[in-house]
């Protein structure tokens, strides 16, 4: 059974009088553990389907069915409950909290969950290792680099252990060393820790290192690109990236 | 309201603009400040003029007069009036100012008959320096209440001049009676003397009813004996007394009330701006929270939280400010002799603190609940 089913999925909302439909009756299934991208030209509705899938946004109609569980119909508190459960964001501008160190920004989504300040601690910790950023858990955002501030933010994104990683350009800021080792960081989260993930993405480089590669055109899927052997890690993509 | 492990991410947000929460904090403090002042002043005329049922002492003063130079009595009405029907105790006071206008520093001798006023208000006065026998000794000796000789800096031993009267402290006492707390009591016949020698006139007679339900009628007994004599009486009860000498100001002191008012109000602007400001600064910041799983209910109670903490922040200096100030100072607001206490003590401290937590949430409220209803998405889009 896929981990993420969209039957009919659409979104519409008004732009004055006009009618705009950033997703028009979209079907996709998605499979737990699967690395997928997302592409296509501005407005095709790569960004309002994360956001769908994330339960930051609700469609208009169709259902959206997720590890069993039609978000569409949730309440605004459950839906948030489920976020902090199911989903990590990660943005294209980071969107660290300023006032806060990068300990603090990773230990956000950990406030919600009923757990000990020590178990917190523990977490936080280990999700700093695994960004290798332990040096710099009491750096506020504006004294670390971009990749540093994207390595921080996919901390914070996975800190909580969501069923769900969701990435919405997350190397569009990053120069080309910080890109790289950022998609091999997401890489290795969705094949160490099996997190799902989707990842909207204009670069078709990037796009490489996902599992499968959908195209989208105006709110719709035109095509699919499936990569078995992964070919953004083989040693000639790396030469050229 | 919200759980301690947010508490560190409130004071956070609240210090992230050092500026604009230190301008919000000193305009609440000035504001509360001002509006505790205010609070003590009220308070202060409400002891003074507000009469309980207990309520068991006369004040007998010369018709139409209303300062303490121009009342002048026989000081033989005092048998007469002890002759009433009643009437308990009579004491005959001489008083003296040093100053006839309001002030907050006015010195207020009482001039009595030292063995009569002790026999009478021993009970009254607790005695918490010196002694009432070394006063009874000393011929220019004076027994301060507690609010002056704290004001004054008094302590047994000094000496004051006060109206080209030269007095020693003998004593210093504590009393319930507020009026008392701001005098001094010194010798009838020394203050005669020092004085405008007028020996065997007074100023006022301060007559102990013996049932409280009484006082109406032993008052008019009072003014009936003396009503064709030529100096014709009128008795109040002392807290109605109060009231009528020292009516323009209370009534001054009583408009004040709008001023508090007006100084809750721009408590609840300044904080209520602060909160607003900052909210709209953040919209994305929310949206963010909202995205990791916060709920929009949870983000409400969180601002609210800043709006209290400013609130109690700025409150709780101008709060204690004022209280400790009022304490320190002894302030009293004075008129011919008549005194209205501006002091603040625990019930003002706690009412200060819970009106500025009260308006912290208040203020909160609004911007909460749209920060609360924020679409996510939709804020990420008009950032």
């Amino acid at each position: 059974m896929a981990h993420i089913k969209c039957r009919k999925l659409t979104k519409e909302y008004y732009r004055g009088d006009n009618v705009i439909r950033p997703l028009d009756k979209l079907d996709l299934d998605v499979e737990e553990g699967k690395f997928i991208s997302l592409m296509g030209p501005s407005g095709s509705g790569k960004t309002t389907l994360l956001n769908l899938i994330a339960g930051i946004d609700r469609p208009t109609s169709g259902t959206l069915n997720i590890g069993g569980r039609d978000i569409a119909g949730l309440s605004r508190s459950k839906l948030a409950n489920w976020r902090s459960e199911y989903i990590g964001y990660i943005f294209q501008l980071y969107n660290l909290v300023p006032v806060l160190t990068a300990y603090e920004n990773i230990e956000l989504p950990l406030l919600l969950q009923p757990i000990s300040r020590k178990e917190r601690h523990k977490r936080v910790a280990v999700a700093l290792e695994l960004v290798d950023l332990t040096d710099r858990h009491d750096h506020y955002p504006r004294q670390l680099s971009g990749g540093q501030e994207q390595r921080v933010a996919i901390a914070r994104a996975i800190v909580a252990d969501p069923k769900i990683l969701v990435a919405d350009e997350p190397t569009g800021d990053l120069d080309k060393q910080a890109a790289l080792a950022i998609m091999e960081l997401l890489q290795q989260l969705n094949r160490e820790l099996k997190k799902t993930l989707i990842m909207v993405t204009h670069d078709p480089k990037t796009a490489l290192y996902a599992d499968l590669t959908l195209h989208l055109e105006k709110g719709q899927l035109m095509e699919a690109e499936l990569f078995e052997e992964h070919p953004a890690t083989s040693e000639e993509t790396q030469t050229k990236s | 309201m919200i759980a301690p492990k947010y508490i560190p991410l409130v004071i956070k947000q609240i210090t992230r603009h050092r500026t604009r929460t230190l301008l919000t904090v000193a305009g609440v403090a000035t504001a509360m400040f001002l509006f505790v002042a205010v609070q003590a002043m009220q308070q202060g005329v409400a002891k003074v003029t507000e009469e309980t049922a207990a309520e068991t002492t006369l004040v007998v003063y010369r018709k139409d007069r209303y300062c303490p130079f121009t009342s002048q009595l026989p000081d033989f009405y005092g048998r007469k009036i002890g002759d009433i029907e009643g009437v308990k105790e009579v004491i005959p006071m001489k008083i003296v100012v040093n100053v006839c206008r309001a002030s907050l520093d006015v010195v207020t001798l009482r001039g009595v008959v030292a063995e009569q006023f002790i026999d009478q208000q021993r009970a009254d006065l607790e005695v918490i320096e010196g002694s009432m026998d070394k006063w009874k000794k000393t011929y220019n000796g004076a027994m301060v209440g507690e609010t002056l000789a704290r004001r004054r800096g008094f302590k047994v031993g000094d000496t004051f001049k006060t109206s080209s009267v030269q007095n020693e402290v003998s004593g210093i006492f504590r009393s319930d009676e507020p009026q008392n707390q701001n005098v001094a009591y010194v010798h009838l016949k020394a203050l005669q003397q020092a004085t405008d020698k007028k020996f065997g006139i007074v100023t006022q007679f301060q007559v102990k009813v013996d049932d409280p339900a009484r006082m109406d009628e032993v008052a008019a007994a009072i003014d009936d004996e003396f009503a064709i004599e030529q100096e014709p009486t009128a008795t109040r009860s002392e807290k109605a007394f109060v009231a009528h000498a020292a009516g323009d100001l209370i009534e001054l002191i009583k408009f004040t009330r709008y001023l508090g008012w007006g100084c809750l109000f721009a408590v609840l602007a300044l904080v209520g701006n602060a909160i607003i400001l900052s909210v709209q600064d953040r919209v994305k910041e929310h949206a963010i929270f909202q995205t990791l799983g916060f709920t929009g209910n949870l983000i409400g109670r969180l601002i609210i939280a800043e709006g209290i903490l400013v609130g109690l922040l700025g409150g709780g200096v101008g709060t204690l400010g004022a209280v400790g100030i009022l304490y320190w100072k002894q302030l009293s607001l004075s008129v011919d002799g008549l005194s209205i206490p501006i002091s603040a003590g625990a019930t003002l401290l706690i009412t200060g603190l819970g009106i500025s937590l009260s308006m912290g949430v208040v203020a909160g409220l609004v911007p909460a609940w749209q920060a609360s209803r924020h679409e996510i998405a939709s804020c990420f889009r008009a950032v």
